[in-house]
């Protein structure tokens, strides 16, 4: 089987070799850096992946000075976009707006990628998660959770197998012996929503998710999955859980690829403007808005990340 | 109260916001009208061009896209059988019906007036008790859900006309294909022969498409040789008479949208169906419905406008998503530095009171903008078919590609047509199946979530007193048809024993 997906891809890639040969920018050695660049964003558009596509079109396009047109490429969970960026093996004038989904889809679908079919370009940042309960739960922290899940028949909600919650809800039990029985659910606000209506007990999102929650004290932290205290207004008081004894953190990274088999040139040229975007206003308003820890990495580094994000996946999820 | 009216109306006549929440409208009923793009896409690509405004005005165009669009999605399930959104399905029954009579004009605007009706009753409800009715929907979990679901798949007994037999067929297939793609909350791939175009399902929209717009299309150039609608002027206008027959439906209507639309997960598209489902029950021109009866536009209608504006409810009473487009919404709100949640009442005043106002003018601005447009639509039924057709087909190409930017819709569309043209011929009823593809997804959902939340046992339905009244309901809803229609049968069959067969 893997090797049938191998050689499908690689035959996909020599295809779009040919192909991308008539197209401008995409020369197999230099880069000319000219011409309009589109941005795939392999989720609909008005999620999370769109508006961090958006932002970053928008920011690369005021420190490079030219035309970058985002694109919503949807369908199987991010698969087909990133099927789609594959074809455009070597074209240089094609970004793509990564997140959590190029190393998980690869472990639990038979998709035509991996994460190393793709040219690593810039790490936007990390969302860690924050594990809360409906405000009026007796519950105060994750050691109470623990506990409670440890002794009892204890139901929490998450987003599908391969989320970030259901990753973190897994390391917690990995780590302190602790079961959790999982409903699903189709997004946040779903889980939120199940949450205020006391149909579970705990939840682990993303912080920009709740914040209006939290504050008018209908859901209460817990625990931060985070490896520091959040600085965010509002959030610097809740703990981390490693603070409470449970050595658990894990985030979805937001990041920049371009296809693989771009030149060195056109490779070095996107991680440069990647790093002025970096410096800019519109990036950390970007970060700041959404919540974000503004860990950057770039190119080799990044590469780096997501091989030991696939390794922390793996073992989460038993695959 | 008073005080917060009076900021509100202040906020939404300025000339600015009543300038962009005209342009809302207008655009929302543009994007509407287009099968394929919905109000969730046309919110999302319009939102960065408002990143410049002030807050209040960049919500009040955009939420003036989401209404609007439901006012223009009717128009062209109206005319040509092609629904512009999910929720005006169910318009292409009676609607396109009427418009095959010559009454087009009289249709466009019964539901230019049933939309009005439903969002103003719906937005004075908003107003009034949006805390206390979005608390009380909280009480609907995943086991609450699974009935509302059961009651709405219950509706399909009235959809399946004269055949019942055909008409559960035809929702089983229905729930069939909906089941395609990866299932919800986990990670294995059904029916999707590992392409990874199938991973997330077939477009309901792309086969709706199909079905309905390319199916009519075929279906018509078989038959051949029908003339042009010519309606004249008189025809145009909708009548007394019709008026009167569509006022009690539109109140039905908005008081089952307004419910459906406040719970979490269910919808406009649910609301349209149920709505008709009801007329079809109480209806006293039951038997007229299918075949252009006012009754069957004004209601569903109503209950779609109502249901869109009811999801605003959990949105700004508790900041949590009531539908797709809302949830963009929401979005929509982080980016321009606002916090949604519990607290938005209380935080932005401002905001919150001069978007709801700005809902009543941009409604009044939609049913001025509509009422006369709706004679000027019908004209468009003037033109022969050798140019109407093809126009109808690139519409709905164009429309299938904009959907997810790649061909493979397209030719969704392209096999859905087939698959339409041939239930057309073959009399096998459309919105049964559709109703199938809309609740399946849901359906499947809430039965996971239910049977998650219960370690296997299903029975924690009929636990909550909602739970059980609505489980009550549903299976009444199901039995109640089907034996009226056998004791029915049975009395017709002893005082008429020749026409069995028909």
């Amino acid at each position: 089987m893997r090797k049938k997906t191998i050689a499908i891809g690689s035959a996909l890639a020599s295809s779009a070799l040919v192909l991308s040969g008539c197209g401008d920018g995409g020369t197999a050695e230099g880069y000319a850096a000219s011409g309009n660049v589109t941005m795939i964003v392999p989720f609909a558009a008005g999620g999370g992946s769109d508006i961090a596509g958006r932002a970053t079109a928008a920011g690369l396009e005021e420190v490079t000075d030219r035309t970058i047109t985002v694109q919503n490429i949807d369908g199987g969970s991010g698969a087909v976009g990133y099927s789609e960026f594959l074809g455009r093996n070597g074209d240089g004038n094609y970004l793509l707006a990564t997140e959590t989904a190029l190393v998980a889809l690869p472990l639990t679908q038979d998709v035509e990628f991996t994460y190393q079919d793709f040219t690593p370009i810039m790490k936007l940042g990390e969302d860690f998660t924050i594990i809360v309960a409906n405000g009026d739960s007796e519950l105060d922290s994750c050691t109470d959770l623990v506990e409670k899940a440890s002794s009892e028949r204890t139901v929490v909600a998450i987003a599908g197998e391969t989320g970030l919650d259901n990753i973190t809800f897994s390391l917690i039990e990995d780590e302190t012996g602790a079961s959790f029985d999982r409903v699903p659910f189709e997004s946040g606000g779903d889980m939120i929503t199940a949450l205020m209506g006391n149909q579970i007990e705990a939840i682990s999102v993303n912080p920009g998710e709740v914040a209006g929650q939290l504050e008018s004290g209908d859901v209460k932290a817990l625990c931060a999955a985070s490896e520091e205290r959040y600085e965010y207004e509002g959030f610097e008081h809740i703990e981390t859980a490693a603070e409470q004894g449970i050595d658990v953190a894990f985030a979805q990274f937001r990041g920049v690829l371009a296809p693989g088999g771009i030149s060195e040139e056109a490779r070095d040229y996107w991680i440069e403007q990647a790093q002025a975007y970096a410096e800019t206003e519109a990036y950390t308003t970007y970060i700041e808005d959404n919540l974000l820890q503004p860990t950057v990495e770039y190119g080799d580094d990044f590469g780096d990340y997501l091989a030991e994000n696939e390794q922390e996946i793996r073992e989460a999820l038993d695959l | 109260m008073i005080e917060n009216l009076q900021l509100g109306i202040e906020t939404a006549v300025s000339p600015e916001n009543l300038l962009w929440c005209f342009i809302g409208v207008l655009l929302g009923t543009i994007i509407g009208l287009l099968p394929g793009l919905g109000s969730a896409t046309g919110v999302a690509i319009l939102l960065p061009v408002t990143l410049t405004f002030e807050p209040v005005t960049a919500l009040i165009m955009l939420a003036g896209i989401y209404y609007g669009s439901q006012y223009g999605a009717s128009t062209s399930s109206i005319l040509i059988s092609t629904p512009g959104d999910s929720s005006s399905v169910v318009l292409t029954l009676d609607g396109y019906q009427m418009a095959r009579k010559g009454r087009a004009g009289a249709a466009l605007a019964l539901s230019a007036i049933a939309s009005f009706v439903a969002a103003i009753l719906s937005l004075i409800g908003l107003i009034t008790l949006a805390g206390p009715i979005a608390r009380f929907a909280l009480n609907f979990g995943p086991a609450e859900n699974l009935a509302v679901m059961l009651l709405g798949l219950a509706t399909i007994v009235s959809f399946a006309g004269s055949n019942v037999l055909r008409g559960v067929t035809m929702a089983a297939a229905g729930i069939l294909v909906s089941l395609v793609g990866v299932a919800s909350g986990f990670s294995t791939a059904r029916f999707t022969f590992g392409s990874a175009n199938l991973l997330s399902g077939l477009d309901f929209i792309a086969v709706m498409i199909g079905i309905f717009a390319v199916g009519e299309v075929l279906h018509q150039i078989r038959r051949g040789g029908e003339r042009p609608i010519r309606a004249g002027f008189r025809d145009l206008l909708v009548t007394r008479a019709e008026l009167r027959r569509a006022a009690a439906p539109s109140l039905r209507g908005t008081g089952v949208g307004f419910a459906t639309g406040v719970l979490p997960g269910a919808g406009a598209t649910l609301a349209s169906f149920i709505a008709y489902g009801i007329e079809k029950q109480v209806s006293r021109f039951r038997t007229q419905m299918g075949k252009g009866a006012p009754e069957g536009v004004a209601a569903p209608e109503a209950a779609n406008n109502a249901a869109a504006n009811a999801s605003f409810i959990p949105t700004l009473a508790l900041g949590i998503p009531g539908s797709g487009t809302t949830a963009v919404l929401l979005g929509a709100f982080v980016i321009f530095g606002l916090q949604p949640g519990p607290l938005l009442f209380e935080q932005e005043p401002r905001l919150v009171w001069g978007l709801l106002l700005s809902f009543f003018i941009g409604n009044l601005i939609l049913l001025v903008l509509n009422l006369p447009l709706a004679p000027v639509f019908a004209q468009l039924l003037r033109i022969p078919y050798p140019y109407l057709y093809p126009f109808v087909l690139m519409m709905s190409f164009i429309g299938a590609f904009a959907l997810g930017n790649n061909t493979f819709t397209m030719a969704v569309v392209f096999f859905a047509g087939i698959l339409g043209y041939f239930m057309k011929r073959y009399d096998f009823p459309a919105a049964p199946f559709v109703l199938g593809m809309v609740l399946g997804p849901l359906l499947e959902r809430s039965l996971i979530q239910t049977s998650a939340l219960g370690d296997g046992n299903l029975l924690i339905v009929f636990e909550s007193p909602i739970g059980a009244i609505l489980m009550s309901a549903a299976i009444l809803a199901f039995a109640y048809p089907l034996a009226s229609g056998i004791i029915r049968g049975a009395r017709n069959r002893r005082k008429e024993p020749q026409e069995v067969g028909s």
